[in-house]
């Protein structure tokens, strides 16, 4: 045993070297191999399938207590809120976003800042998702970001300075970049957040080396596709071939379906795989029909934007069930066969598999405790048995008083949010960071919007349990049995990883970053960052060491709802930090 | 030439300085001042939230702040004897965060960005005193008082598409132009069973609502009464009329509009109560309205202990 692990931590080290001398430009084949390498993290996700698995086995269960951190850097200034990102490595470089639009460029081994750039962001600006941002992109010399404002930017990733910028959506109707952009094939892909003043979602991808836009793919049925040839618009198409088949009256034209969160990509099936977000408005009396394609996945030919297949996990939303949660790729055998799936956690409380070559559902099943919405999914289409009374009334029937409250459970935050899970190829078992809660909703007796009187919805978040809301639970995707969980006392709001060292990581309000046996779900490690992880964990080897970071902040959507959750985070300080930790050379082989 | 057109930037650079807003906060404790009405009428302006891009309440001409709700700050700064400041309010989700964002704590992305009284703040004792699902008071940090206006819904409507609105069940047959996410988009896609649904056409706001009307592909906008007023009053809107149906389902018909302070400043309200009541009473608050071309109703508050004589008075009626 020990032989065999001296053995890979010789042939890690000696691809580290290769790395540091190799070319320092980033290529399609650095980011199409990313999880293959211990030496870089150049994508986000670990890998554009994001199964965010290391094949690094150095750090593992017996010695993860000797982990120690090496250096912490403060991401520095007031705006101490919210720090979702997960950092990228290259070449002894740590790339690494903070909240309100800042990247950084740190030595990775010593903690020292090499640069900083804060994006100028316009006065008056009302971002609607709070003011996160989960990370860069790295391609050849550059590190590209995407930014409040909807615009997205390509620094010099030596010197920080801006290469080219271009703007993706209007910051003023409403839009605005948090997610970390993917590079395909020399094409940077993004999506766009948007809060619900009538914007549409959509994807789009632009050339890396120029920032010229080369396709854009609408989400909402009834828009035209285009990609652009010497900087001409050419039509491709229009979403879902035309407009009014799953919308009533014009609501396509300001639909929702918000691709806030990014996407994946999977070189297989040459998919992109992009979530999307709740249909508009958000009372869903107002718009009869299943709302195409928003709370989605959507696949998307990465060369020209078209729409290959689409799987709705909540037709006709009613609850704000966003579909924007990663969709995984994973291989898994089925009766000798390989099958090509795909896995994703929503928000509506479902965890699905689907056959990522052709979007079929192949099963689904909760991954919460309870869901109250729907009384399960149709075993042939993953299609939801709506629970009866189980949507929030239409306040356009109401009389004046408080209207009736609807209990729906998971609560709008969703059975897991935006934090990623992870895949474990060893295990087999996905990570997921989930969360226990339900909402009562109610139609407000009396409401205002802009000197108007409104119909507007109350609701309230609840905890389900009286002692945890946040559960780290291992899922296995071949039976939907819960193999271990975690309970946790606040929710869950940051992402999962898991190496080859039988090893899963998360971090916690609270402040911990943690690390759990895969196998049993045994808690091994924990360590306090000083303020709530948020963020993603990274791991990498670094002249022959095993290093993992994260980056540490509380903020995120939980702290800006009231209510009962409130208490349980109220006292919690924000941050902006990004914590490194190694296990030293003399302790691999320890227990 | 040169001389011309430096006067015509000097003339650009005296139209931005009214339009430009004060930063009093705290540049290093990174908060806003706390402006009582003894600061206020020291440092000699008050600031008046007011909304962005939203005539004939408030908007912008040539870098100037115009309309009613603009008017009225103005004469609520005179009568105090200090500057009008515009406060420009970038309007979010509902009025909870408006006040949030703009009366009582200040934007995240801009903590020192107050407003000292923010116009156009429905005046509803029910909404003041609503509470939370944990009994709190949801507006405990602010004050909502002054009702200057009643504000309520009208349709216009193109003659030569119909013939009249009797009911608005008319919509099920012909498009009609709607803000999006506001009341008369919920009201008109959701009535009547959902039968008029497909004919509502949203847009940003009601000035491209008109702007479709004129295109002929909506025969009708439903808005406020103000915006309508003020949209049938300009000349490219000659052709189109009043509609006098009625909104049977709607749960609010007609609503007070006042203003907010918050809740440690009630000097400064008692103060600015004062003058609007004098305004309301007098007349003045019509012939404001009047000279806009808006129609005027007396609030709700004012009905409740004015005489016939004293309404008629502040409604401008003989």
């Amino acid at each position: 045993m020990i032989s065999n692990k001296f053995g890979i931590r010789i042939a890690t080290s000696a691809l580290a070297l290769a790395v540091s001398y190799g070319a320092h430009a980033v290529t399609d084949e650095d980011i199409m191999n990313d999880h293959k390498t211990p030496g870089d993290i150049v994508s986000y996700g670990m890998g554009t399938q994001g199964q965010r698995y290391s094949i690094i086995e150095d750090l593992n269960t017996n010695n993860v207590k000797h982990l120690q951190p090496v250096w912490a850097f403060s991401f520095g200034s007031e705006k101490m809120r919210g720090q979702e990102s997960q950092p990228l490595i290259k070449d002894g470089v740590m790339y690494v976003t903070a909240s309100y639009s800042r990247v950084y460029a740190i030595d990775a081994k010593t903690g020292e800042e090499i640069w900083q750039y804060d994006a100028r962001l316009p006065d008056g600006i009302m971002p609607c998702c709070d003011v996160v941002n989960r990370g860069v992109a790295l391609y050849d010399d550059k590190v590209i970001f995407g930014t409040l404002d909807a615009k997205l930017v390509a620094l010099n990733k030596d010197t920080g300075k801006p290469m080219w910028i271009k703007k993706v959506a209007d910051y003023q109707a409403g839009y605005a970049i948090t997610a970390a952009p993917l590079v395909v094939k020399g094409k940077v892909i993004t999506g766009v957040s948007g809060g619900e003043f009538g914007i549409v979602g959509k994807v789009e991808a632009y050339d890396a080396n120029t920032g010229e836009l080369v396709w854009m793919r609408p989400t909402v049925e009834g828009h035209m596709g285009y990609v652009y040839e010497e900087g001409k618009a050419v039509e491709n198409g229009i979403s879902g071939g035309k407009a009014g088949q799953t919308w009533p009256g014009d609501m396509w034209k300001n639909g929702g379906a918000a691709t806030w969160l990014g996407g994946t990509y999977d070189p297989d099936t040459n998919s992109l795989f992009f979530g999307t977000g709740n249909p508009a408005p958000w009372n869903s009396h107002l718009r009869p029909g299943d709302n195409l394609f928003s709370s989605s996945r959507v696949a998307i030919n990465p060369d020209d934007g078209s729409i290959k297949w689409h799987f709705q996990t909540t037709p006709h939303d009613g609850w704000d069930y966003d579909g924007v949660n990663e969709l995984i790729s994973f291989d898994y055998k089925d009766k000798g066969k390989t099958v090509k799936a795909a896995a994703t956690a929503d928000r509506n409380g479902f965890f699905y598999v689907l056959n990522r070559e052709n979007g079929d559902f192949i099963r689904g099943f909760p991954f919460v405790d309870k869901i109250t919405w729907a009384e399960g999914l149709d075993p042939k289409t993953g299609r939801p048995i709506y629970t009866e009374g189980g949507r929030p009334g239409d306040p356009s029937a109401m009389d004046g008083s408080k209207g009736e409250v609807v209990v729906a459970q998971p609560a709008f935050l969703g059975g897991k949010n935006w934090m990623p899970m992870a895949y474990s190829q060893d295990t087999g078992l996905f990570y997921v960071p989930s969360n226990e809660w339900s909402m009562d909703i109610w139609n407000e007796p009396v409401s205002y919007k802009k000197g108007a009187a409104f119909l507007g919805a109350g609701f309230t978040i609840k905890p389900a349990n009286d002692d945890y809301i946040g559960v780290l639970r291992a899922m296995d995707p071949k039976t939907g049995k819960e193999v271990w969980r975690y309970e946790n006392t606040a929710p869950l709001w940051g992402g999962v990883m898991t190496t080859a060292g039988n090893l899963v990581f998360t971090g916690t309000p609270e402040g911990y970053l943690k690390a759990f046996d895969a196998k049993t779900g045994e808690e091994l490690y924990k360590f306090n960052t000083g303020s709530g992880v948020v963020g993603t964990p990274v791991t990498w080897t670094m002249d022959g060491e095993q290093y993992v970071s994260v980056a540490s902040g509380w903020g995120g959507a939980v702290p800006l709802w009231g209510g009962e959750v409130a208490k349980v985070v109220k006292d919690f300080n924000q941050g902006g930090m990004v914590w490194t930790f190694k296990l030293p050379k003399d302790r691999v082989a320890s227990n | 030439m040169k001389t011309l057109s430096r006067i015509i930037v000097l003339m650009l650079f005296f139209q931005v300085v009214p339009a430009q807003e004060m930063d009093d906060g705290d540049p290093l404790l990174n908060r806003p001042a706390d402006r009582t009405y003894d600061i206020i009428l020291e440092s000699g302006y008050l600031k008046v939230g007011v909304y962005e891009n939203f005539p004939p309440y408030s908007y912008e001409v040539n870098g100037e702040p115009r309309g009613i709700d603009v008017e009225v700050g103005k004469q609520i700064a005179e009568a105090m004897g200090v500057e009008f400041k515009v406060h420009w309010i970038v309007p979010d989700e509902n009025l909870g965060d408006d006040l949030r964002n703009n009366v009582w704590k200040g934007h995240y992305l801009a903590k020192r960005r107050l407003a000292d009284v923010m116009m156009r703040v429905p005046y509803d004792k029910q909404y003041a005193y609503m509470q939370d699902s944990t009994g709190e008071y949801i507006n405990e940090q602010v004050v909502l008082f002054g009702p200057y206006q009643q504000e309520t819904w009208q349709i216009a409507f193109n003659p030569e598409k119909i013939d009249g609105v009797d009911t608005v069940a008319k919509f099920q047959y012909h498009p009609i132009g709607v803000e999006i996410d506001t009341l008369p988009d919920f009201y008109l896609s959701s009535g009547l069973q959902g039968r008029m649904r497909d004919q509502v056409r949203h847009y940003p706001n009601v000035r491209e609502a008109f702007g479709a009307m004129q295109d002929g592909a909506v025969s009708a906008v439903m808005g406020m009464r103000a915006e309508i007023d003020h949209e049938l009053g300009r000349p490219e809107n000659n052709e189109f009329q009043f509609a006098g149906n009625g909104f049977p389902g709607i749960g609010k018909q007609v609503w007070d509009v006042g203003m907010a302070i918050k809740h440690t400043h009630r000097q400064l309200g008692y103060a600015i109560e004062a003058i609007i009541g004098d305004l309301v009473k007098s007349g003045d608050m019509q012939s404001l309205f009047a000279e806009l071309g808006l129609r005027y109703s007396v609030p709700q508050y004012y009905r409740e202990f004015l005489s016939e004589e004293a309404l008629a008075k502040a409604e401008g009626r003989p």
